[in-house]
């Protein structure tokens, strides 16, 4: 469809961190069909125009680490040139290492907390001036955030942070009328259980792990938190912000 | 629009007790327009047909209450015969009024808890036989159940029993594919204020009192809930089961 006929967020400029590869690029792809423009970073430059290239329009790219402010800062200089203003922030980038408290370093506590931690604070407080009044930003918490997960309680402890981000800025941000959720996903098929640092089979083990804990029985798709962002992102969801969403197929709900 | 391209709903059937007013009405109204046709009932004949009336299509009416189970039967029986299955359940039939501890009368604990929490168990139990391989069912719960409200804690104890069901049947139904959310609505522009046993003044300042204690500052419109309903009914929602969405201008959220 060339027009923007029922399409929600037509016109929109959305900016999306950590949107190379899983949750982020599927988000920005599903962004676009919805008729908004995207302005993506990510921290691996090749990666970065692989996702450009795979959502095809309406797209910019912008090489960074959110964890960096002086990226932050060229970023926002890339979209207000582009765009002038962001109409939704969707401040996505994160990661986690398997890290028990017994043996964890402090280069993995600071990492953690660097880019989940201080860079969503940093994201949304550089995003904020290209803000008009209203608009939505979705943080990407994790059902960690209530959960105790053994080995990764730096990761979900700065997912703690993030959901409480989005309670005390839907009260800074009201008076501009900026909604402000998190969002919380459970085990997603993407690329991100490969990198905590596990061998293959302890992947695989985690994986059946995890379905045999989730109410729907398996891992969700990409796909599955993009379309939630657009309802956070659109009018829809008008009368919602502080609110954790999580969409773990029940895994933290029972 | 005649054709169901783009609508969310096309094709199914929905069930929505309490159907006659305020949130009830604007949901079935938005689902219809979605695509869905509905059964709606609610215990007063009169406001049902002009709700019916309203709705204007794709709408059949059964009058009943819901903490009875012989209207239960009634309804599912129409149900059943119109159109042999449910796709969508949404379980909205609530009543609430202001009393304190010290003075509550039986009658008073008996109708809000005989309504809110036994209505609603059978009500969702009698339509499990129609529902056929997946489906969503959603149950209107209240942000006062998780706030302490003077002199209104019946009604936010039958909200929070509302809530934990929420998270049990998402166990229960899961082998069938039914997903079970709760929706829980902050301070709503409907009907039900005025019939809380407030008086005039009261109503007055309690509307104004909740728009300052409101995040978003003011209370929610009808429509807005019901486009939380259409998130929750549709696949756009297909890996959430088992949460509590508050749709409440951030009230309980921060």
């Amino acid at each position: 469809m060339n027009s923007n006929n029922g399409k929600k967020l037509a016109g929109k400029v959305a900016v999306i961190t950590g949107a190379n590869s899983g949750m982020g690029l599927a988000t920005a792809r599903r962004l676009v069909e919805e008729g908004a423009h995207v302005v993506i970073t990510g921290r691996r430059e090749k990666e970065l125009a692989e996702a450009a290239a795979f959502i095809g329009k309406n797209v910019t790219a912008v090489a960074g680490d959110v964890s960096n402010l002086a990226d932050l800062d060229r970023l926002y200089a890339v979209v207000k040139e582009k765009h002038g203003h962001i109409d939704i922030l969707f401040a996505n980038a994160g990661g986690g290492t398997i890290a028990p408290l017994a043996t964890s370093t402090e280069a993995q506590f600071d990492k953690t907390f660097d880019v989940n931690v201080k860079g969503v604070f940093f994201t949304v407080q550089k995003a904020l001036p290209l803000f008009k009044d209203g608009g939505s930003i979705i943080l990407t918490s994790s059902n960690a955030n209530e959960l105790g997960v053994p080995g990764l309680t730096a990761y979900a402890a700065s997912k703690a942070a993030v959901r409480s981000f989005a309670r005390g800025w839907t009260l800074e941000l009201k008076d501009r009328k900026i909604r402000v959720n998190s969002l919380s996903p459970g085990p997603i098929e993407t690329p991100a259980l490969e990198k905590v640092g596990l061998p293959p089979e302890q992947v695989e083990q985690a994986i059946a792990h995890f379905a045999g804990q989730v109410p729907l029985g398996r891992r969700g798709k990409p796909e599955e938190i993009a379309s939630v962002v657009v309802f956070l992102a659109s009018d829809e969801s008008s009368y919602i912000t502080g609110v954790d969403l999580a969409v773990d197929g029940g895994m933290a709900q029972v | 629009m005649s054709n169901n391209i783009g609508k969310k709903l096309a094709g199914k059937i929905a069930v929505i007790t309490g159907g006659n007013s305020g949130i009830g009405l604007a949901t079935a109204r938005r689902f219809v327009e979605e695509g869905a046709h509905v059964v709606i009932t609610g215990r007063r004949e009169k406001e049902l047909k002009e709700a019916a009336d309203l709705i204007g299509r794709n709408v059949t009416t059964v009058a009943g209450d819901v903490s009875r189970l012989e209207d239960l039967d009634r309804l599912f029986a129409v149900v059943k015969e119109k159109h042999g299955h449910i796709d969508v359940l949404f379980a909205n039939a609530g009543w609430g009024e202001v009393a304190a501890l010290a003075t509550a009368t039986e009658a008073h604990f008996d109708q809000t808890f005989d309504l809110n929490v036994k209505g609603l168990f059978f009500t969702v139990q009698k339509a499990l036989p129609l529902f056929k391989g997946g489906g969503s069912i959603i149950l209107n719960s209240s942000v006062s159940n998780v706030l302490g409200m003077a002199a209104f804690t019946v009604y936010a104890a039958s909200k929070a029993a509302v809530r934990s069901f929420a998270r049990g049947w998402t166990m229960e139904l899961k082998d069938r594919k039914i997903r079970v959310n709760s929706m829980s609505p902050g301070p709503i522009d409907t009907p039900a204020l005025g019939k809380v046993g407030l008086t005039p003044e009261q109503v007055k300042q309690l509307a104004a009192q909740w728009a300052s204690e409101i995040p978003l500052g003011r209370r929610g419109q009808p429509e807005e809930i019901a486009a939380a309903l259409v998130f929750l009914a549709s696949d756009e929602s297909s890996y959430i089961t088992g949460v509590d969405l508050a749709v409440d201008g951030g009230m309980a959220q921060v």
